[in-house]
């Protein structure tokens, strides 16, 4: 069973701004307890406790972890996609491949607002918006070969032209040339994170998604989804397991360990999902009770691998181009 | 107490030598080694420098492939990550990261600097340029680069937009180029207001700067040059109603520095002689916005060039200098490689001392911006031999006495 953790800072405490601090402990116990991945929403339009920018978090925290994946939201409307495409690519390097990409699909009129489209778009618009920035995105990651550096100094080649590839991408809302002036992924591309999707959106979620959070209903509901999505990916030629999709679950203060530990394992053992988005408030105490309580249930119930197996985010989800696994 | 000068360390790629990542001690893999930055960042700040400066463009650097494949600047970190990274591996020295006004918005800018503001504790700055290159260009949309005054134009409106929102001010912008609804949905910074650095050199470029900049830094080859920027800008102050010091200037210098005077050559020498011909003409070409200087005979002159659209000032400082120094087109490209029309200062510490302390105390300069020719080696060298000359003279300190970047530079803090 794969896990992520959804780190609401915003919602986290109205008390007090939250410092980088506090906000890397909370991380670190997350890893020590081996969980896949650290998602950090983030928008631009809304009034939030934390002082921190999704991206800006998740570089300094690359800094400071060796194992976790880290996920940051960012929206296509507060950014280009070349710059966006760019920064995640650095984000990338940076954790030495452990980086990940939440788009949300839903458009945020708050947002528009501060981004000079008062109007914002149009439901299609902003969907065929979406679709084609992400085809941007990812085929930016690819404008570098792995092996594309040389770094020959006595040759004279840093890099082999061949090897360096410009996307050329003139569609209806953008204009790209390329390429990214970030190298290649450790992991291939960062993991491409999919969430706020509504079914018009699941055939180019299934086409181009790593990652799908997805909000959790009944076992059967969500299981009528999971295996929607699942022949989806299949009919875009993936293999269905290219493809996480993972529950999203708020988790109550008032659950036991066993009793959360039960849902979840009634939800994984029924094939509705291949894990869970765990949405905690950044405090401790949650944290604590999951990963000191939960999770070594889960595990002896062995539902979750004892440790990471591999370097990457894409090893730890067990997708492909992530290393060893 | 006498002044100190400011210093700056301009981090770029390799270094800042277009043969840089040739040299046999050059950190060749900086550009996918987030260690290596945390290093560098760690010795300027044991050096006591006010910060670490990231260049940017959002492109790649030259058009030609086969040109800039002999060099190591079309890969690198994107510098907002890499300096949010860098702010908590690091604890007194100030963080100042390029950013378009071209290809950005206001508010996501203003927001995103504000945090990296947060994440180091009060020592972020923007340096904001307008972008001249089309390679740039041609990653945002389909219509070319944008003329010069409408860059600036663009330009002066974002600066408005972002320092009213770092400054918490009402609301509701609703102008010619942006529209900002809400204000940050963040903490007031903690050093006031993110630092402004700007390089603009054109009339339009050093009136913004005089309006809005805390920091400029500028390319002048001779003291002249030097004062004469320092003097223009300084005097274009006062029409907005401030003071000569609430802006630092600090051109750009690029020494090459050893124990001896002789030691000091050779290693430039070494650096000259690694950088192929085709891969000088080009960068010279492109800083001139001229694409066919290829064309023209290598060992001749420079010929007339049409009226440039990009970096307007930093054409007219290669052209005097080829006509002063009767250079022919190899030679100037060969100069103009090792530093980009930069000051070059190749000598021991007293040497570099010495030039330095003439143009900071003769009013051409508040400071300099530090551009290592090769890296670690270069930065290294400025840290443990020119520094502690210019502690010794007093002209440098040997300790952070504040916090934040507006405290390093002893600007005050916006109210
Ligand atoms: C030290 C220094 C660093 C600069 N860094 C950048 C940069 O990172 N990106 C960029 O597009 N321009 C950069 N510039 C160019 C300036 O922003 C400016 O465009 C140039 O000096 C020409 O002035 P003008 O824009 O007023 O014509 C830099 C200039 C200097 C002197």
């Amino acid at each position: 069973m794969h896990l992520a953790i959804s780190l609401d800072i915003a919602a986290a405490t109205r008390e007090a701004v939250l410092d980088f601090s506090r906000i890397s402990k909370f991380v670190l116990q997350a890893e020590a307890a081996g969980v896949d991945m650290v998602a950090i929403s983030d928008s631009a339009d809304g009034p939030s406790s934390s002082p921190f920018e999704a991206t800006t978090l998740l570089a300094a925290l690359a800094t400071v972890t060796n194992r976790i994946g880290l996920v940051a939201s960012a929206s296509t409307i507060a950014h280009q996609p070349y710059n966006l495409a760019r920064r995640f690519a650095s984000l990338d390097i940076i954790s030495h491949g452990r980086a990940g990409w939440n788009a949300t699909m839903a458009q945020s009129a708050g947002e528009a607002a501060n981004f000079s489209r008062p109007e914002g778009f149009s439901d299609a618009d902003f969907r065929r918006r979406s679709e084609e920035y992400i085809g941007i995105v990812q085929g930016l990651w690819q404008g570098w070969d792995a092996d594309a550096l040389l770094f020959d100094k006595s040759g004279g080649r840093f890099h082999d032209p061949e090897k360096m590839h410009l996307l050329d991408h003139k569609g209806e809302f953008f204009s790209v040339r390329g390429p990214l002036n970030v190298a290649r992924s450790p992991q291939d591309t960062p993991v491409l994170v999919l969430s706020g999707l509504s079914e018009p959106d699941l055939d180019n979620a299934a086409r181009t998604a790593d990652v799908i959070f997805m909000d959790s209903g009944s076992v059967e509901s969500t299981k009528i989804r999971f295996d929607d999505l699942k022949r989806r990916v299949a009919a875009r030629g993936r293999d269905p397991d290219a493809v996480k999709m993972l529950a999203t679950v708020p988790l109550a203060a008032d659950e036991t360990p066993t009793t959360v530990a039960d849902r979840l394992e009634t939800q994984f053992r029924a094939k509705s999902c291949d894990g869970f988005d765990i949405r905690l408030p950044a405090r401790h105490p949650a944290l604590d009770d999951f990963a000191e309580r939960v999770l070594p249930e889960l595990r002896r119930r062995g539902l979750v691998r004892e440790t990471y197996r591999g370097a990457t985010l894409r090893a730890h989800l067990g997708l492909a181009g992530g290393g060893d696994q | 107490m006498t002044a100190r000068m400011k210093l700056g360390a301009f981090l770029w790629a390799t270094g800042h030598h277009i043969a840089a990542w040739r040299h046999p001690k050059a950190h060749v893999t900086a550009g996918v080694d987030i260690d290596h930055y945390i290093q560098l960042a760690r010795t300027a700040e044991a050096a006591k420098f006010d910060m670490i400066f990231c260049e940017d463009a959002a492109g790649l650097r030259e058009a030609n492939v086969g040109i800039a494949s002999q060099t190591s600047r079309s890969i690198g970190f994107e510098p907002i990550s890499l300096l949010s990274a860098l702010a908590v591996q690091t604890s007194r020295i100030g963080l100042v990261s390029t950013a378009s006004t071209s290809y950005n918005e206001p508010y996501g800018l203003a927001r995103t600097f504000l945090s990296l503001d947060h994440l180091s504790g009060g020592r972020a700055g923007w340096n904001l340029v307008t972008s001249a290159s089309p390679i740039e260009a041609a990653n945002f949309g389909s219509t070319g680069l944008k003329p010069h005054a409408d860059r600036y134009e663009r330009a002066r409106e974002f600066a408005e937009v972002v320092t009213g929102l770092w400054h918490g001010n009402a609301p509701g912008h609703d102008g010619q180029s942006f529209s900002v609804h809400d204000p940050l949905d963040l903490p007031r910074s903690p050093q006031g207001a993110p630092v402004m650095v700007q390089a603009g050199a054109s009339d339009v470029g050093r009136d913004l700067a005089a309006r809005t900049a805390d920091v400029v830094f500028t390319a002048a080859q001779t003291f002249e040059e030097a004062k004469a920027f320092y003097d223009d800008l300084k005097g274009r102050m006062a029409a907005y109603g401030r003071e000569p010091d609430d802006i630092k200037i600090m051109p750009g210098v690029s020494p090459v520095v050893a124990q001896t005077e002789a030691e000091a050559r050779e290693k430039h020498e070494e650096l000259q002689e690694l950088i192929p011909d085709d891969v000088g003409v080009a960068l010279l070409s492109s800083y001139l916005s001229i694409s066919d200087l290829w064309r023209h005979p290598i060992d001749g002159p420079l010929p007339e060039l049409p009226e440039s659209e990009g970096m307007k000032s930093r054409q007219a400082l290669v052209v005097e200098q080829s006509r002063r120094d009767g250079l022919s087109i190899r030679q100037l490209a060969r100069h103009f490689a090792g530093a980009r029309g930069h000051w070059r200062i190749v000598g021991t510490a007293a040497q570099v001392a010495d030039e330095l302390q003439a143009r900071f105390e003769g009013g051409a300069a508040d400071g300099f911006n530090v551009m290592p020719s090769y890296f670690p080696g270069e930065l290294d060298a400025f840290a443990t031999l020119v520094v502690p000359e210019l502690q010794r003279r007093g002209l440098f300190r040997r300790d952070y006495e504040g916090r934040t970047l507006r405290d390093h530079l002893g600007l005050k803090r916006p109210a």
